[in-house]
């Protein structure tokens, strides 16, 4: 193989002399940047079908392979979704289903929409396609580690969907699988179905190591010349520190899968206390079931935010873009998200309020909580200052961020609610939790996902989307999600537990009975809606628009490569130099309205450019 | 001091004398730890020198054998600064265990709550 | 040790040199090879797998009403019909010190461009880590002979053999990973692979270099960390 790339590959290592001797401008000019640290990554170019679209090493495909492969899980998700609404809106017309059936769902909608479709989509997706294009390096640094790490995913979406085809099906016990019921007999799916979940999360876990590694080292040690890390694009920044809180808090749910994976295979009792079983004490005894909630959540928790903070990241791009103004605050920004991450690591128990924790946990954990939500408003305001005055384009790209601030704006303040400990202790477990997270980080990171898709599917694919349809899907998805969220609020006010596999006459359901048809109806509409973007990528594939060279007008570097599409290698012959923030939009004196990272400042000289 | 910042400057390596310093201190702490359990100490005493002996050790292997001493503060602090959340773990997790050893003895031993 | 001449980039030293890394363009880790800076990145979620599961078994050990066994006895070992405590436990520390310390010369002559050295060092590591897996083998196959098993022990409280096995299983695991890529690495330099430019390995198109030798080491002194703190936890404690 090292033989094929001597000989084939399309870059040859510039030493370093000659990186030293092209700089453009002198020591001392204006235009001066210093030259290369290091020589130039040599690339393995695949020459079969084999290894060019299947084991490929190229990061950008691996992000398209992790993008496909985690909307296919979503949709299984949706699907789930599906019938567990049609459950609780319309019980009659669920005859198939039984109580074991729904909590399956439950769970594997659960797992399915945080780990393997959000987290993959946006780590490894967006971050994949994304990371390198816009630090400007020709690819991951380490990028037969990268595809090892798609494989892994790969594997670990096929033990997960495998578990549907087990006797007993998959687990049911919660996406928290919170032992003790998660292991014993009488939860669907505690043979088999477990089993391979905790798998599955396993191997998640390793290639996910594999993948985040890529994306740190990448961002921290392979940028191009002049690219620092207050240049970065905030994309960069919330895949970044969602990367570090994933290296940290897998690992908890790594440690936690293992142990119950002793506990139900070996008959250890890590998390299993006495138990008795119809009247027989089972053989466990002494474990702490409570040790498992705070490995969890202590994974659990950071989790949410990396779900949430590429979301923040990308969304500050996309509106700064289509608002053609630079973003408002920028550096307070990146230190938010730092900010946020660092704190999510000490707010976990959060989640644990009723478990019967030690009770002087919840002032700290209420204290942290509240701290938390700071940073998290001071970004809602920069992005909403951002929009201020700014040349707005209305187009589907800005409503899809528009409908995430409002969503997000929305889940934030019940969560609010949900963390102080007085306010949370009634609303537990109720239908306002599942609005509240579904709000905060189902439909608001969702909301984000859709417009990138919008904005960066160009580049991708070279075509531009159609905005009629895209209008269509946004205002149906964000009209539906609305109906399908907002009434639970109140649903869980009212005190309608969730996890219920049916309500039967119980007193919550008097005035419950209609809302949760209406609910259910919207439901089915919104993730109908969402098979309009498919058939808009279908059709756009085949005649869309052609999309030019940067179409939006954008000055991050991911639209200024030498080809659209980029090709492997990215920026062709020599990697551009970047001397500003991608945020110069409209600024006055300028010739347009727009300024690419790679304008050196000799071209701008009569313009009042703040130096950045 | 001055000669290992000059050392650092040149690029070349250290001294063989660092690494078997380092060593046979490994070896002695190793020792010592082990003569806590030997003697018996009991109590604040044992539980003291253990945690002392033991940072002792690890700060040493990470110092010198992973060369950690030598490396710019960029990279150290961006190791050092996570060991924060675990040591936010630890404490609760200590206070948890605490808890859940009272609540056992409490309702299972004692017969609280009835 | 990273501080090579970076074109036209002062060092500065101490947290100034820390912010204006930091703030400098192209690398954060001045002068750090990609693949070191992986490893620490590596190893240090790596310290939060061993932390969590130290953190499990303080957790379970401080929240079990039943009598922990004493460690003390548990682990002692008959010598000439005397027993004495934790005597296998201490001779596996020594052996996992000292083969830590032959990685650190090896790495050490790897930068010397040594390879007769080097090589012989990382063989000798590799040989105190097969050394120090034969005893832990040994020390599990005697526990298991006295009853302990992950489920129950005949000392005390059944979490104990739980945590034992686990905790020194998954260290086991580190370790034998170690030995396996020990030797592997030092076939590539008794082979010359990074000599004159470096031969490319077999799954990247990066050069070799002796700083591999190196990211082995972080690896390995990563281990004996590991170990440090469960030989004052686990035994110790």
């Amino acid at each position: 193989m090292s033989d094929e790339i001597e000989n084939k590959s399309g870059y040859q290592t510039q030493s370093s002399e000659t990186m030293n001797e092209y700089s453009g401008a002198a020591v001392g000019d204006v235009d001066y940047v210093r030259p290369a640290e290091i020589p130039e990554q040599d690339l393995y170019h695949g020459h079969t079908f084999l290894t060019k679209w299947v084991f490929c090493q190229d990061a950008k495909v691996i992000g398209v392979q992790y993008f496909l492969t985690a909307v296919f899980t979503g949709i299984v998700g949706l699907i789930l979704s599906w019938l567990m609404r049609l459950q609780l809106g319309f019980p009659e017309l669920a005859g198939f289903m039984t109580a074991e059936h729904y909590y399956q769902f439950v769970t594997m909608h659960g797992m399915i929409m945080v780990v393997y479709f959000l987290t993959a989509l946006f780590l490894g997706g967006f971050g994949n396609y994304l990371i390198p294009l816009m630090v400007g390096a020709r690819d991951m640094v380490f990028p037969y580690v990268n595809m090892l790490s798609f494989w892994m995913f790969f594997v670990a979406v096929a033990v997960l969907m495998a578990s549907f085809f087990v006797p007993g099906g998959p687990t049911g016990s919660g996406w928290t699988l919170y032992p003790p019921q998660a292991i014993l007999d009488g939860t669907p799916g505690s043979g088999a179905g477990i089993l391979l979940m905790l798998i599955s999360l396993s191997l998640f876990v390793i290639g996910f190591t594999m993948g985040g590694l890529n994306y740190l080292i990448t961002i921290l040690q392979a940028r191009t010349r002049g690219m620092t890390l207050m240049r970065m694009p905030l994309t960069v920044w919330g895949i970044f520190t969602a990367t570090v809180l994933a290296m940290l808090a897998f690992p908890a749910l790594l440690v936690s899968s293992i142990m119950m994976t002793l506990d139900k295979v070996l008959g250890t009792s890590f998390f299993m206390p006495t138990i008795l079983k119809a009247g027989e004490v089972l053989e466990y005894g002494g474990g702490s079931p409570i040790l498992f909630q705070h490995l969890f959540w202590f994974f659990g928790h950071p989790e949410v935010y990396i779900v949430a903070l590429p979301a923040f990241g990308i969304v500050s791009d996309l509106i700064s873009v289509h608002a053609r103004k630079n973003i408002f605050g920028y550096r307070m920004m990146v230190w938010a998200i730092v900010g946020i991450g660092a704190l999510s690591f000490f707010v976990w128990a959060h989640h644990m309020y009723v478990s019967g924790m030690n009770p002087w946990f919840g002032f700290f954990f209420a204290s942290t909580t509240l701290i938390i939500a700071v940073p998290t408003a001071m970004k809602v305001y920069n992005w909403i200052l951002t929009l201020w005055r700014g040349n707005i384009r209305i187009n589907t790209v800005m409503l899809w961020c528009l409908g995430f601030i409002v969503t997000f704006v929305n889940g934030g303040i019940t969560g609010i609610f949900l963390g102080n400990v007085s306010v949370d202790v009634p609303l537990s477990d109720t239908y306002f939790v599942v609005a509240h997270f579904h709000m905060v980080m189902g439909i608001a990171p969702l909301m984000v996902i859709m417009g990138a898709v919008y904005h960066w599917f160009p580049l991708v694919a070279g075509r531009m989307l159609h905005e009629g349809l895209g209008k269509w899907h946004f205002w149906i998805t964000f009209l539906g999600a609305y109906s399908i969220y907002f009434p639970m609020h109140y649903l869980g006010f009212i005190g309608v537990p969730r996890r219920y596999f049916e309500m039967y006459d119980s007193p919550y359901m008097t005035s419950g009975v209609g809302l949760n048809e209406f609910i259910s109806l919207a439901a089915f509409i919104v993730g109908a809606a969402q098979f309009i973007l498919i058939y808009n990528i279908i059709k756009t594939l085949k005649t869309g628009k052609p999309a030019g060279k940067n179409p939006w007008k954008a000055n991050s570097l991911e639209w200024h490569t030498s080809t659209v599409p980029p090709e492997h290698g990215n920026f062709g012959e020599r990697l551009p130099v970047v001397h500003r923030w991608a945020y110069d939009y409209s600024v006055p004196g300028a010739k347009e309205d727009f300024m690419p990272q790679t304008t050196p400042p000799s071209e701008v000289s009569n313009t009042e450019v703040e130096k950045t | 001091m001055e000669e290992t910042k000059k050392k650092e400057q040149q690029g070349s390596t250290h001294k063989i004398g660092i690494y078997l310093w380092i060593w046979g201190l490994l070896f002695v702490l190793s020792f010592f730890s082990y003569m806590v359990d030997w003697y018996q100490f009991q109590g604040m005493l044992r539980w003291s020198l253990i945690l002392f002996f033991m940072f002792l050790k690890a700060g040493l292997i990470m110092a010198f054998f992973m060369h950690l001493f030598w490396e710019r503060y960029a990279l150290v602090n961006v190791l050092l600064w996570p060991m924060t959340a675990i040591a936010c773990f630890i404490v609760l997790m200590a206070a948890e265990g605490q808890y859940t050893l009272f609540s056992r003895l409490f309702y299972f031993f004692v017969g609280g709550g009835q | 040790m990273s501080e090579q001449k970076i074109v036209d980039y002062e060092f500065k030293p101490g947290f100034k040199g820390m912010a204006h890394d930091t703030g400098s363009d192209q690398t954060m880790f001045k002068g750090v090879h990609w693949g070191k800076a992986m490893m620490w990145i590596f190893l240090l979620s790596d310290t939060f797998v061993f932390s969590c599961f130290l953190i499990s078994y303080m957790k379970g050990r401080a929240s079990t009403p039943v009598e922990w066994p004493n460690p003390s006895e548990v682990f002692a070992l008959d010598a000439f019909g005397v027993p004495v405590p934790l005597l296998l436990i201490a001779l596996m520390t020594f052996v996992l010190i000292t083969s830590s310390g032959t990685m650190a010369l090896a790495v050490k002559y790897g930068y010397e461009k040594n390879k007769k050295m080097c090589g012989w060092l990382v063989l000798a590591t590799a040989v105190g880590g097969l050394t120090f897996v034969g005893m832990q083998a040994y020390e599990w196959s005697k526990l298991i002979h006295e009853g302990v098993r992950p489920w129950e022990n005949p000392f005390g409280a059944a979490q104990f053999g739980s945590f034992f096995f686990m905790i020194t299983g998954f260290h086991g695991t580190h370790v034998s990973i170690g030995v396996i890529f020990l030797f592997i690495y030092a076939y590539k330099v008794f082979a010359g692979h990074y000599e004159n430019g470096g031969k490319r390995g077999w799954f990247t198109t990066m050069r070799g270099d002796y700083v591999e030798i190196e990211i082995l080491g972080l690896y390995w002194h990563f281990v004996d960390l590991v170990w440090v703190f469960i030989f004052a936890f686990f035994y110790l404690w």
